[in-house]
């Protein structure tokens, strides 16, 4: 009886999960499976797979799906590969400094995605900061393309998404006993090999959180792919809106919306499923 | 097999000195324990033989060779830390694998070796474990077998039995002595527990303030404490500060209340006015009130099992006898108290002061 009754007051989280997560994802699913609509009606009378039909007749809806994963896989390699030396070093620094350092890290997400993203445009456009200043130096004659195109993409996205990546790495370095480094070098380890064969492997928890939670955010942004790729990038996501607002065909967005999630699931599975770690 | 030097180490930090010129001398396969409480310099002196701190002054020798500015990698030492330090991704096979690999041995020698390693302290069916699987004794003895498997010169334990409950801390004690003269490694032992050390050192080497009070034999140690903050630290103590009568190369005689007196029979330099004297519980017998040097009533009784401690006030004090049960008395009691003159010990630096008792 009173297990039952502390266990209403999971009751409220629970409503609001049912309300605003479980109930749209089945409208979006049952929406998957309608018959599209004609004259300006969103969705038609009766059942089909035309919506799913749709996404893998047509190259140019088909393709976005290995190009948005592509781009979510780049953008979670490109965070990590620039957090772990983040968090490695605030990990190893003083108590002191290390609040300024976390707040360093999580100052990406201070500023709202829409500025950030102009703010990119100021830097990487035709005439923006880089390239212009490039000219203006003599190194160039033409802008180098580093708006609307993967490039810019991923460079933005790996903006955004570093703190989810520093943050996991962080916290599995910093639980890491530091006597088991000592107990390595004691055994004869130098400093490359303690990182490769005891502090990498042992971070691994950190890694396989942060890779999950990066590659799940990244491909499924939105406004940084739209803003900075410039519609030219065309990622699933893009896409779907497309479909969902400006074609007005909901069951064709609602299909491709839950094709890239399954396809999102089924990445990250194999990934946890590779790098699982039967000592944790 | 290694012999380990320490001539004048001294460790800075900033403006404090952690230690304050430690010099000591381990003989081949000696086991020392360095003694103290926290902060006493035991823990920044073992640090310092392992290489994880720099000292500041002095030389550490392995045979007459300096090795003070070598690397931690580079000194061939064996370490076992009070929380294990276990690669938790590998192993039980893989742990004791991971020094001989980087001592590039060939894969046959380092399976036979790790083999007998898991042999010698009983894991070879956890082989295959990680070490989350392990209880705390068995996760110990991996991270002893994991110094010892690459045959170091020493071996360096800091406090490895500190996490352990107390059945398992006996147990082990006994173990890693044991193996420690079945292997005949130099070893040193840090630890803040003064049983521990007794019993398994052949010399403590007791440390205040970064430095060395006192590196003797552990019953040295305990009977002949060097001061007393020594004989405090080490065991319980009866600090008695008593006149003294006569002094001469005979012995001291020291008087007591009542008229009565005490002699110790072992010349005693410089002692006039007063002298503090040490007696352990145990060296102090219950009696009759009407016998012994001191009367007394008993204000405490603590049964221990084998022995009863009583808490006795007297007119020098409360003191702490511990009688065996066979000699039992109650609370409140009146009894005489009855020294064992020959095992006084007294103390230099109580000699001659008139300072108050601690």
């Amino acid at each position: 009886m009173r297990r039952f009754r502390a266990s209403l007051l999971i009751l409220p989280a629970a409503a609001l999960i049912f309300l605003f997560i479980v109930l749209p994802y089945v409208t979006v699913l049952v929406m998957s499976f309608r018959a599209p609509g004609a004259n300006g009606e969103p969705y038609g009378p009766g059942f089909g797979l035309q919506g799913y039909a749709q996404f893998f007749d047509e190259g140019y809806y088909l393709w976005s799906l290995p190009q948005s994963l592509l781009l979510g896989i780049v953008t979670t390699f490109v965070c990590l590969v620039l957090a772990y030396p983040i968090a490695l070093h605030i990990a190893g620094a003083r108590r002191r400094w290390r609040g300024l350092l976390y707040g360093i890290v999580l100052s990406p997400l201070l500023i709202g995605i829409v500025i950030r993203s102009y703010g990119w445009t100021i830097l990487l456009g035709n005439s923006g900061v880089i390239n212009s200043t490039l000219r203006d130096l003599g190194l160039i004659q033409r802008p180098l393309p580093l708006m609307y195109n993967d490039f810019g993409v991923v460079l933005a996205l790996s903006h955004v998404f570093l703190p989810f990546m520093v943050l996991p790495l962080l916290s599995a370095l910093q639980s890491m006993d530091p006597a088991v480094k000592q107990a390595a070098r004691s055994l004869g380890a130098r400093p490359f090999t303690i990182f490769r064969r005891v502090t990498f492997p042992v971070s691994m928890p950190g890694v396989q959180t942060g890779c999950i939670l990066v590659f799940v955010l990244a491909i499924s942004s939105y406004v940084t792919p739209a803003l900075v790729g410039g519609m030219r990038v065309k990622t699933t996501t893009l896409l779907v809106v497309d479909a969902l607002i400006d074609q007005f065909q909901w069951p064709f967005g609602s299909a491709m919306a839950l094709i890239l999630a399954v396809s999102a699931g089924v990445i990250v599975l194999i990934f946890a499923r590779l790098t699982a770690m039967k000592w944790n | 097999m290694t012999e380990v030097s320490l001539r004048s180490l001294v460790k800075r930090y900033g403006k404090t000195e952690a230690l304050k010129g430690i010099s000591l001398n381990v003989r081949h396969g000696e086991f020392v324990s360095l003694l103290g409480p926290s902060g006493c310099g035991k823990s920044t002196t073992l640090k310092c033989i392992a290489g994880f701190e720099e000292t500041s002054d002095g030389q550490i020798l392995f045979d007459d060779r300096d090795i003070s500015r070598k690397l931690p990698e580079d000194r061939d030492i064996g370490m076992v830390f009070q929380s294990y330090a276990l690669f938790p991704h590998m192993t039980v096979a893989q742990n004791l694998a991971f020094g001989l690999e980087m001592r590039r041995l060939q894969k046959r020698e380092i399976t036979e070796r790790v083999g007998r390693a898991m042999e010698m302290v009983q894991l070879t069916p956890y082989a295959e474990r990680y070490p989350k699987a392990l209880s705390g004794g068995q996760q110990q003895r991996v991270a002893l077998a994991r110094a010892l498997v690459i045959e170091p010169k020493i071996l360096l334990l800091d406090e490895p039995l500190a996490n352990l409950d107390a059945k398992l801390r006996d147990e082990m004690r006994g173990f890693i002595r044991d193996l420690q003269k079945r292997v005949g490694i130099t070893t040193i032992y840090v630890t803040h527990d003064q049983g521990e050390a007794m019993t398994m050192s052949d010399r403590v080497v007791v440390m205040f303030d970064g430095e060395i009070a006192q590196a003797a034999a552990p019953e040295d140690v305990y009977d002949k404490p060097a001061s007393e903050r020594v004989a405090r630290f080490v065991g319980n103590a009866n600090i008695l500060e008593l006149p003294v009568r006569t002094n001469d190369e005979a012995g001291v005689e020291l008087g007591l209340p009542g008229g009565l007196s005490l002699t110790i029979q072992r010349p005693v330099p410089a002692a006039n006015g007063t002298l503090g004297v040490m007696a352990r519980p145990e060296q102090i017998a219950l009696t009759d009130p009407a016998a012994g040097h001191l009367r007394g009533r008993i204000s405490k009784r603590y049964f221990s099992g084998g022995h009863v401690e009583y808490h006795v006030e007297t007119d020098l004090g409360p003191l702490v006898v511990l009688a065996p049960t066979s000699q039992s008395a109650k609370e409140g009691e009146s009894v005489g108290l009855d020294f064992d003159a020959s095992r006084l010990w007294p103390l230099p630096g109580r000699t001659g002061s008139a300072e108050s008792r601690a």
